[in-house]
């Protein structure tokens, strides 16, 4: 089948069979992460028993909680920075109209691929075995992280410009790197902006988190006071993580607003402009302060990778079974927590959305509940869910569950807001039912976009799900730590493997699936 | 059939005389006004069953506020409309879906939902049949009966995509999308059409089929028709009655035939001349 599906592309048997195979699927994945009805409603009356506990958050160590705070900031911004000098070429590289050579072009777009396919914590873990515990690991795993991302925005920019200039200025004889100089640069210069600005937002929410793996940051305290049972003071750093995301949220939109708009600094805008653009300087300036320049380390620490690389050489697959078995349990947590996120975000969508909800009070409310979901990272709502529910997949389940319900609560809300009215009269004005009019109207336009979302938040939730065991929250992450720490390399490069094609296996499922429900 | 259609005076429509008397719209002292500005200045209108009535006059003057009128989209400052026996009452909403039953409406960007199947496009127009028990549970959750589904293929047949049955709306033409619309549109079984400029956003030639469409519709399924139009030659070889509206009230009414040159400026340019003046 060439098209793309609408309903009745099948037979009523056919979505018969669909549906089974989709119940089979989700009572499987409830299985694997041990989620039922009655563990449910026990796990959330011990995350409210426990977020009795926390409060009142306990602010006394505010001055090392600010340090660490400026030390995050500053990794993100590092990360940042660093991946963006390297994404450069290698965005270049990997556009098929900048870069003749099918093998250079080939080569550079498989290696963005798969440095995109593993988690930012991932990796954190991985230089963290390797450097040591410390903002070094973290930075690292930004940079590399952010290489896979912004090496492919770079290149869909660069792919996507107006080539009559290129040509132009090749008429006149000039260079290749003339011509990117003068005629490419400055068609790509607002949007790879956008990226940076994008990314530099990404990478400081994910600084916040990789901590709970010991690659430096707030995450590093936040872990620690959870562990000690200082619950209190815990709560102050999750006060302090939401409000430093709900700001950067905000900040980022509004600046990518005007970029995308090109009025950056424009009147009207500067008052605006200025004061968050001076923010960025003052980041970049305190991020010299806070870098590691720990060049003994990092001296150190590049022969130690080359021997660490050596011992994970050749992997041993012996457990292979225990992994799969793992990646199993890691995929179950994925889809229940996705299953989790779509019961939750579709009552907060059709409240946040401007165009159903007349009433100020709960639309606020549903806004609020919506943002502050989204602004709680999963991996440390996962460390707070550990204690409340026990270590397992049900905590992975609860966090991934609830973050991304604020995604798509979101996303949702935006799909109903943009719903195209015309139809909607036209089927009015046959004489339908209230209800008819949303099943034939309002439902047939949002089911694709919202059936696109799902799977985009299915492929998220399988990536989160393989890290969220760093911190004892189920899936085949647990038995990666536990391999590391008893130095059996060997057998954590298999597990690597395992993960890594599983994450890209899932990324192809989850575009191709994208595509046709659209 | 009519295959050379719009070419000469042995193809126009049926002459009037053959049209039954007692009129299907009823339009009295219709009055509307919207941020100020008079949209409908006290139209009357009696539209007789079985015909076909073109509603023409420049952008402005009110044809599509009276056509939305007609099936409760717009609600009037004053007057009344009735439709059959019905009078139309925008407050009571039920009363209003009974009306609306009846009526089909084409509209200029077709209102389909782009998304889905031309087949469950056309069923929806079935669902204010389909409105009681069962039938409502059943047409809500996207099941229909065979008979209507039958009945949708014949009309596909009819308006000549019975092919495209399973294609998704966002792959056909303009002039595709709009033989959808009038297929759904039908297939409410309707006793009046109102169409707002159907063929605006089509090229000639789809334009041209269109318009054949419909005149064979109110030909062949004696479906009374009113449809906003500025092609005047399709005007003059498809339709019994031409209304002209300027300024929000009724400047034009009469035998298609009698719509000649000096009369189209009149409706149209005069318009022009007072917006120059005005400017």
């Amino acid at each position: 089948m060439g098209g793309s599906l609408s309903r009745d592309h099948f037979s009523r048997a056919g979505r018969l069979w669909g549906w089974f195979l989709f119940l089979v699927i989700l009572g499987f994945s409830f299985k694997e992460s041990q989620v039922d009805l009655k563990s449910l409603v026990g796990g959330l009356a011990q995350s409210y028993a426990l977020g009795k506990e926390m409060l009142p958050p306990d602010f006394s160590r505010w001055r090392q909680v600010l340090v660490m705070a400026g030390e995050t900031l500053a990794m993100g911004f590092w990360g940042t920075l660093f991946g963006m000098i390297l994404s450069l070429p290698l965005g270049f590289l990997a556009s098929r109209n900048i870069t003749p050579n099918r093998w250079i072009y080939g080569g550079s777009k498989f290696l963005i691929t798969f440095l995109r396919a593993v988690p930012e914590v991932i990796y954190a873990f991985f230089f963290v075995t390797a450097f040591g515990l410390g903002p070094l690991a973290g930075i690292t795993a930004l940079t590399i992280a952010t290489v896979g991302l912004l090496g492919k925005f770079y290149a869909e920019a660069v792919e996507s410009i107006d080539e009559k200039p290129m040509e132009a200025l090749k008429a006149t004889g000039s260079r290749t790197l003339g011509v990117i100089g003068h005629a490419v640069i400055p068609q790509v210069m607002p949007l790879f902006m956008g990226y940076n600005l994008y990314l530099l937002d990404h990478n400081i929410r994910v600084a916040l988190t990789l901590g709970v793996v010991g690659a430096g940051g707030l995450g590093v305290e936040l872990f620690t006071q959870m562990r000690g049972f200082h619950y209190q003071k815990a709560a102050a750093i999750l006060v302090i993580i939401v409000l430093i995301i709900a700001a950067i949220d905000r900040a980022s939109a509004s600046l990518r607003n005007s970029i995308i708009k090109g009025d950056l600094l424009q009147r009207g805008n500067r008052l605006k402009d200025v004061p968050l653009l001076g923010t960025i300087g003052i980041l970049a300036v305190l991020s010299l302060y806070f870098f590691p320049f720990e060049l003994h380390t990092l001296i150190a620490g590049a022969p130690r990778i080359w021997e660490f690389l050596k011992e994970m050489f050749p992997p041993d697959f012996s457990r292979i079974t225990i992994y799969l078995q793992l990646i199993l349990e890691t995929l179950g947590m994925g889809i229940t927590g996705t299953f989790l996120a779509i019961l939750l975000g579709l009552p907060l969508g059709a409240l946040t959305a401007r165009n159903m909800m007349r009433h100020k009070i709960i639309y606020n409310l549903g806004k609020e509940i919506t943002n502050f979901l989204r602004a709680m990272p999963e991996l440390v709502s996962a460390l707070i869910f550990v204690v409340a529910v026990g270590l397992g997949p049900f905590a992975g389940v609860l966090a991934i569950g609830l973050h991304t319900a604020g995604f798509l609560g979101k996303f949702y809300a935006e799909a109903i807001e943009n719903v195209d009215p015309k139809p909607i009269e036209a089927v009015e004005a046959t004489g339908a039912r209230f209800l008819q009019r949303i099943s034939h109207s309002i439902f047939p336009q949002v089911l694709p976009l919202f059936n696109s979302y799902n799977l985009y938040i299915l492929d998220r939730n399988i990536r989160a799900s393989t890290f969220m065991g760093l911190v004892g929250a189920g899936g085949i992450g647990f038995e990666l730590v536990m391999t590391s720490r008893m130095f059996e390399y060997k057998q954590m490069a298999a597990m690597l493997i395992v993960i890594l094609s599983t994450l890209m296996a899932v990324d192809w499922f989850s575009t191709y699936w994208r595509k046709k429900v659209v | 059939m009519p295959g050379g259609l719009g070419h000469g005076q042995s193809e126009r429509v049926l002459p009037l005389r053959s049209l039954r008397k007692d009129p299907m719209v009823k339009v009295t002292d219709l009055c509307k006004r919207f941020n100020g500005q008079e949209i409908l200045a006290g139209v009357n209108l009696r539209v007789k069953k079985g015909e076909a009535l073109a509603l023409i006059g420049p952008s402005g003057s009110g044809k599509t506020t009276l056509i939305r009128a007609i099936n409760g989209f717009v609600i009037p400052d004053s007057g009344s409309i009735s439709v059959g026996a019905q009078e139309i009452s925008p407050n009571n909403s039920e009363s209003l879906r009974q009306v609306r039953k009846k009526i089909g409406m084409i509209y200029q960007l077709f209102n389909l939902v782009e998304r889905t199947s031309v087949e469950i496009n056309v069923l929806a127009g079935a669902l204010g049949r389909l409105d009681r028990g069962f039938s409502l549970l059943s047409s809500t959750l996207g099941f229909f009966t065979r008979e209507e589904r039958d009945k949708a293929r014949e009309l596909l047949h009819f308006v000549g995509i019975e092919d495209k049955a399973r294609e998704r709306v966002d792959r056909l033409s303009g002039g595709q999308k709009q033989r959808v619309a009038i297929a759904r549109a039908l297939m409410q079984e309707p006793e009046l059409l109102l169409a707002d400029e159907p063929i605006a956003n089509l090229d000639p030639k789809s334009s041209r089929k269109i318009i054949e469409l419909l005149f064979r519709i109110n030909q062949e399924k004696k479906i009374t028709m009113i449809t906003v139009l500025h092609h005047l030659d399709s005007v003059r070889d498809y339709f019994h009655r031409v209304v002209a509206l300027k300024n929000g009230s009724i400047c034009f009414d009469a035998d298609t035939r009698s719509l000649n040159n000096r009369r189209v400026q009149f409706i149209y340019e005069l318009e022009e001349e007072r917006e120059w003046a005005a400017a």
